[in-house]
C-alpha cells in the first residue's frame, strides 16, 4: 500500500514535527526535517504493509533526518530553550515545568521517552524503530523517567 | 492524570508555525531537483563506464584479473578485477537481486614536474579496498570496510565521527566528517583542526 502523501500530510505532519523538534530544539530545522520526510516518502517507490509501517517509517525517517541535522556544521541560529518557551501557550505551569524537564533530557533518553509517551509505542515498537535491543530502550526509558521525577518530583508518577 | 496524559497536553502547545506549508505543489518542484541531481550523478557514472569499455578491448589481449570481496552499494560481494596495466580497471560483479553489473575506473598519480603516472595494480587495490562511507536514504551512516558494517549514525559529534577499525593485525584510525569525506592512518585520528579547509 502507498497512501497518497497529501493523505498522510494531514494526518502525520503534527506529530513529526513534535518529534523532529524534540530532537533539534529548532522550529526551522524541524519544519525542514517533516518537508525532507514526506519529499522521501513522495519520491520512492517502497511499498508498505500497513499504516502502522508506514506511521513507524516516517517517524524514524524524520528521527534520523533531526539528528543529521544536529551534526552539521551549519546550524541555524535557534533561540535558546527558555526563549521559546515564552512563545508557546501552555495549559498550565506543570505543562511547562514537564516540557522543559523533558527538552532538557540527554537526546537518546528524550527520543524513547517521547516515543512511549507521545506517540503511545510499545518497548518492542520503539526498539525496532530506532533499530535498538529492547533492554536498551528499557535502561533509556528507565533513565528517562528517573531524571524526569528527580526534576518534576510529585508532578510525574512513579510508572512501570 | 497519568504521565502519558500529562506529557500530550505538555507538547500539544508545540506545533509549527504559521508560516509553515507543506504544499505538494511546492514538494514537487523540489523533488525535481531531487531528481536532476540524480540523473546528473547517472550521466558521471555512464561516462566512466564507457571508458573502461573501451579498456576492455585492450585487456582481451592480456592483463591481471584478481577476484575479491569488496562492498558494492551496502552489499558484500565477489567482484572479478581485471587490471589492463594503465592505471585502469574494469569489473564484474552480482548485485543483491542477482543481476551481473559492470563498472569500471582508474586513476593517475602526479610526480614532481606535473606528468600524470598512472596507477599500480597495487594502488589501484588499496583505493579499492579503503573503507567506504554510506549515507543511506534512511538517514542512517554506515562504514563498510573488510567483512566488517557498523552503523555510525548516533557517533558525530560537532559533525566527526572517530571510529578504530581493526582488521587481523591492521589497525585504522577512521575520522569520518559528515558528508564531508574521512581520512584514515595507522597511528592516530585525524583532529577537526587539522582537517584540510579549515
Amino acid at each position: 500500500m502507498k497512501p497518497s502523501v497529501e493523505q498522510l500530510i494531514e494526518k502525520y505532519r503534527n506529530n513529526l514535527y513534535v518529534m523532529a523538534f524534540n530532537v533539534c530544539k529548532n522550529t526551522q530545522d524541524a519544519e525542514d526535517v517533516v518537508q525532507d520526510t514526506f519529499i522521501q516518502y513522495w519520491s520512492q517507490k517502497k511499498e508498505f504493509e500497513s499504516e502502522q509501517h508506514i506511521r513507524a517509517w516516517l517517524i524514524r525517517v524524520a528521527i534520523n533526518k533531526a539528528k543529521n541535522k544536529n551534526n552539521t556544521f551549519f546550524r541555524r541560529n535557534s533561540l535558546p530553550l527558555e526563549d521559546y518557551m515564552q512563545t508557546l501557550v501552555f495549559e498550565s505551569e506543570e505543562s511547562s515545568e514537564l516540557f522543559e524537564a523533558v527538552m532538557n533530557l540527554p537526546e537518546k533518553y528524550r527520543i524513547v521517552i517521547h516515543l512511549y509517551y507521545y506517540e503511545d509505542y510499545s518497548v518492542n515498537e520503539i526498539a525496532a524503530i530506532l533499530k535498538l535491543t529492547q533492554s536498551n530502550v528499557k535502561v533509556r526509558l528507565s533513565r528517562g523517567r528517573l531524571l524526569l521525577r528527580n526534576t518534576l518530583k510529585e508532578d510525574w508518577e512513579y510508572d512501570e | 492524570m497519568t504521565n502519558k496524559e500529562k506529557y500530550k497536553k505538555a507538547f500539544s502547545a508545540v506545533c509549527p508555525s504559521d508560516e509553515f506549508s507543506l504544499e505538494v505543489e511546492k514538494m514537487k518542484k523540489i523533488n525535481k531537483q531531487n531528481i536532476f541531481k540524480t540523473v546528473a550523478a547517472s550521466a558521471a557514472v555512464c561516462m566512466i563506464f564507457m571508458a573502461s569499455a573501451t579498456v576492455a578491448y585492450a585487456m582481451d589481449v592480456g592483463g591481471i584479473q584478481r577476484t575479491v570481496q569488496l562492498w558494492i552499494h551496502g552489499d558484500r560481494t565477489d567482484a572479478t578485477i581485471q587490471f589492463d596495466g594503465d592505471g585502469t580497471y574494469n569489473m564484474e560483479y552480482t548485485d543483491a537481486e542477482g543481476n551481473e553489473k559492470s563498472m569500471g575506473g582508474g586513476g593517475v598519480a602526479f610526480a614532481d614536474d606535473g606528468s600524470a603516472i598512472p596507477l599500480s595494480e597495487e594502488e589501484l587495490m588499496e583505493e579499492l579496498m579503503a573503507p567506504d562511507v554510506e549515507y543511506k536514504e534512511d538517514g542512517s551512516v554506515w562504514i563498510y570496510w573488510m567483512d566488517q558494517k557498523i552503523d555510525i549514525t548516533d557517533k558525530f559529534e560537532n559533525g566527526f565521527c572517530y571510529v578504530k577499525l581493526v582488521n587481523g593485525e591492521e589497525t585504522l584510525y577512521m575520522t569520518v566528517r559528515y558528508k564531508g569525506g574521512y581520512a584514515t592512518s595507522n597511528h592516530r585520528y585525524l583532529g577537526p583542526d587539522e582537517w584540510r579547509g579549515n
